[in-house]
């Protein structure tokens, strides 16, 4: 049978997978394990396609991110380098004013209290971030002193602001509460009077300023712009780290005296990146380290989730992907599957045939060689019998003619299992015309007509009238019926009643009914009926090839034949055969 | 009436010309299809019976040959290729056919229904 593209049905999907083992139909297989071909498919088919995209999404990940570290760190050290530059300009410039003032002013003009708070005066106006100037001597006793808080005659000597401003020509002090409990920078600069001592000119900074200029930098709320002193004490407010003068804790970064950036230590989207510089001015070293801490995650969110959107996409394509494998991997193995099934039945059914082909040329062979020598035989019998018979003086002699009786029932049954067996031959070739079945059978029943009036067997003959001429083998169909229609006189006791009925039930197909009166055949035999070789006439009549014969003659008409019999009853064979036969199956 | 019966197997066909001259039918013998077109020459068979496979000249050759020979001639042929092959052969269906063994009592029928296809 051609399977067709629409019946594959869905009980014949995995069928490859759950079919059931049968050895001699495997053994023309031209594939033995279709599990194992199903799952190296998808295999071969997941790694080539999938394979390519996994490892290109990871590339991209890794330059994504790699893209990121570097843009991070490049915005970072931005920062951090004009932050950097603007703090010490702050420090540089107010720094170089108080140079400016000892070095122009007499030390008499600088140490007149109204004098020194006219210069403080234009120093916040051209400065700003001044809060107060005093002049102290090397005894660090203030000389004079210009602004709002009343510090004047302290003594500094023990500050340690006061004798590390001694010791070298300027100072940027830490930011400190001092007396005053107001955060502040103290920056000074030394010099020598006209006495030749030495003098401090001391200047406070308002840290607001310093801190206003510092937060100028800061470009949004995730990056926190603070700093701290070289013990890791908080200098101004750190949006991370707390108020000013908290111990942030963090390592001291090694000193350098350019920008420099900490990349993230580990891989975690919420690490920060650390810009740090230490502020140096030309004329002296500050205290200060600049310190600017980025959060990954938030200034490089987009590119981020750009990374996760693209992750999601390619898992559930792969996913798909993975699915469409699978199910075109089984469609085809099945279909494969199918294929070779159908081929490994052709060559089994061809392996079949031609065993069938061997043994019936076998035995006709056999049959035909046998046939002669037979011959003979029956005739030199009969011509001893006629011997007998016609010269009188053994007419009488019953023994001898039982003898030779016996002979030639002999030679006839043996003939018959020749005839027979020579019928098998005839079995492989087919030749159709058209035949009208029933003169067919009308003549059939002429070869029985005098068993018939002996044994008185009513016969009726019902042959619907719309019955066509079918397109088959007429040698064929006349010993399947001549077989059943034999083996039906055969069962029929005296008296008994033949039918046989001819209908034209579907359009494609005629059914033959032969139905007897006879016998009946047990049930444990029915099935046993079309077996080569199995008969229950004793001894004398069957070959038990009969039945056997018309199962396979009416099979190569591709037709059916159907047995019902109850014992005692009766028998009804039904034949049905087709009205044309089809081209393909004459092989 | 003149019957030939032609045969390869001499033995056969000898016992077959004896027994049919026990029952008064009195036939010549052929042990090829050569012998069998000689002897039609001479005698005008009214009935032969032919073996279909032979050396030589086949069964249907001799057919052929006969009846050109003898147009009113009637044939059986006898066939050891199994039973009722009338119909099997159905490009010959005028043909009568036999099968070995032949039983006597038939083939006797089958002459006389040849000779005298009328009388049933």
């Amino acid at each position: 049978m051609i399977r067709k593209p629409q019946m594959l049905q869905r009980k014949e999907w995995l069928t490859f997978l759950f079919h059931r083992h049968n050895a001699h139909l495997a053994s023309f297989h031209t594939f033995s394990n279709y599990r194992c071909i199903w799952i190296i498919s998808i295999i071969i088919l997941a790694v080539t396609s999938l394979s390519p995209l996994v490892m290109a999404t990871f590339i991209n990940q890794r330059l994504i991110q790699q893209a990121v570290d570097a843009e991070l760190v490049l915005q970072t050290e931005r920062v951090t380098s004009n932050a950097k530059r603007s703090m010490r300009f702050f420090l540089e410039e107010r720094l170089n004013a108080l140079r400016f003032i000892v070095n122009e002013l007499p030390y008499y003009a600088l140490i007149d209290n109204a004098h020194l708070g006219e210069i403080l005066r234009n120093l916040k106006l051209g400065f700003g971030g001044f809060t107060d100037l005093s002049i102290i001597d090397a005894d660090g006793s203030q000389v004079a002193y210009a602004g709002p808080f009343n510090l004047e005659g302290k003594n500094y000597k023990t500050q340690p602001w006061f004798t590390k401003s001694i010791e070298s020509d300027n100072f940027i002090s830490e930011v400190f509460t001092g007396y005053r409990d107001v955060p502040h920078i103290i920056i000074a600069v030394r010099s020598i009077n006209a006495l030749g001592r030495l003098f401090i000119l001391r200047a406070t900074l308002d840290t607001q300023r310093l801190m206003d200029t510092l937060l100028s930098y800061k470009t949004n709320v995730h990056t926190d712009i603070f700093l701290m002193n070289h013990a890791g004490v908080l200098q101004t407010p750190s949006s991370t780290y707390g108020k000013i003068f908290t111990p942030t804790h963090l390592g001291i970064p090694e000193f350098s005296t350019t920008t420099n950036v900490i990349p993230p230590e580990n891989k975690s989207d919420h690490a920060f990146i650390t810009g740090y510089s230490y502020i140096i001015t030309e004329a002296v070293s500050t205290p200060f380290i600049l310190l600017v801490n980025k959060e990954k995650s938030v200034v490089m969110g987009t590119w981020l989730n750009l990374g996760r959107t693209f992750n999601w996409i390619i898992s559930i394509s792969c996913l798909v992907m993975m699915i469409i494998i699978t199910l075109v991997s089984t469609f085809m193995v099945n279909k494969l599957y199918l294929a070779d099934k159908a081929k490994a039945e052709t060559m089994m059914k061809m392996e079949q045939s031609q065993q069938l082909a061997c043994i019936g040329q076998l035995s006709a062979g056999i049959a035909h060689e046998i046939n002669n020598p037979l011959a003979l035989i029956n005739e030199t019998a009969g011509y001893l019998k006629d011997l007998y018979h016609f010269a009188d003086e053994h007419q009488n002699d019953q023994e001898i003619m039982e003898h030779l009786d016996d002979i030639l029932e002999a030679v006839s049954r043996c003939g018959t299992i020749t005839s027979q067996l020579l019928g098998f031959v005839r079995q492989f070739d087919v030749q159709t015309s058209n035949v009208d079945v029933e003169k067919l059978i009308t003549g059939i029943l002429n070869f029985h007509k005098k068993e018939t009036e002996y044994k008185g067997i009513h016969i009726t003959t019902d042959i619907a009238p719309d019955t066509p001429a079918i397109e088959t083998d007429r040698g064929k169909l006349q010993q399947i019926l001549l077989n059943l229609i034999n083996n039906a006189f055969q069962a029929i006791e005296a008296n008994g009643c033949l039918d046989i009925t001819v209908s034209h039930l579907s359009p494609d197909h005629i059914f033959i009914e032969i139905k007897d009166t006879g016998c009946g055949i047990p049930e444990e035999n029915l099935k046993r009926i079309h077996e080569p070789f199995f008969s229950t006439k004793k001894e004398k009549k069957g070959t038990g090839l009969g039945l056997s014969i018309t199962y396979g003659l009416v099979k190569k008409l591709q037709g059916n034949i159907r047995v019902e019999s109850s014992e005692g009853v009766g028998t009804i064979f039904t034949v049905t055969l087709p009205v044309k036969m089809k081209k393909e199956d004459k092989a | 009436m003149k019957i030939i019966l032609v045969d390869d197997e001499k033995k056969f066909v000898n016992m077959l010309a004896k027994r049919l001259s026990l029952r008064k039918l009195n036939a010549d013998v052929a042990y090829s299809g050569e012998e069998a077109v000689e002897k039609a020459a001479r005698i005008p068979y009214d009935l032969a019976v032919l073996d279909l496979k032979m050396p030589g000249i086949s069964g249907f050759a001799l057919k052929r040959k006969l009846l050109e020979m003898l147009p009113e001639i009637k044939l059986i042929f006898v066939t050891g290729h199994g039973a009722i092959d009338k119909n099997g052969n159905h490009d010959h269906s005028d043909d009568i056919f036999l099968a070995k063994p032949l039983n006597i009592d038939t083939l006797i029928k089958t002459i006389h229904q040849t000779i005298h296809p009328d009388k049933q």
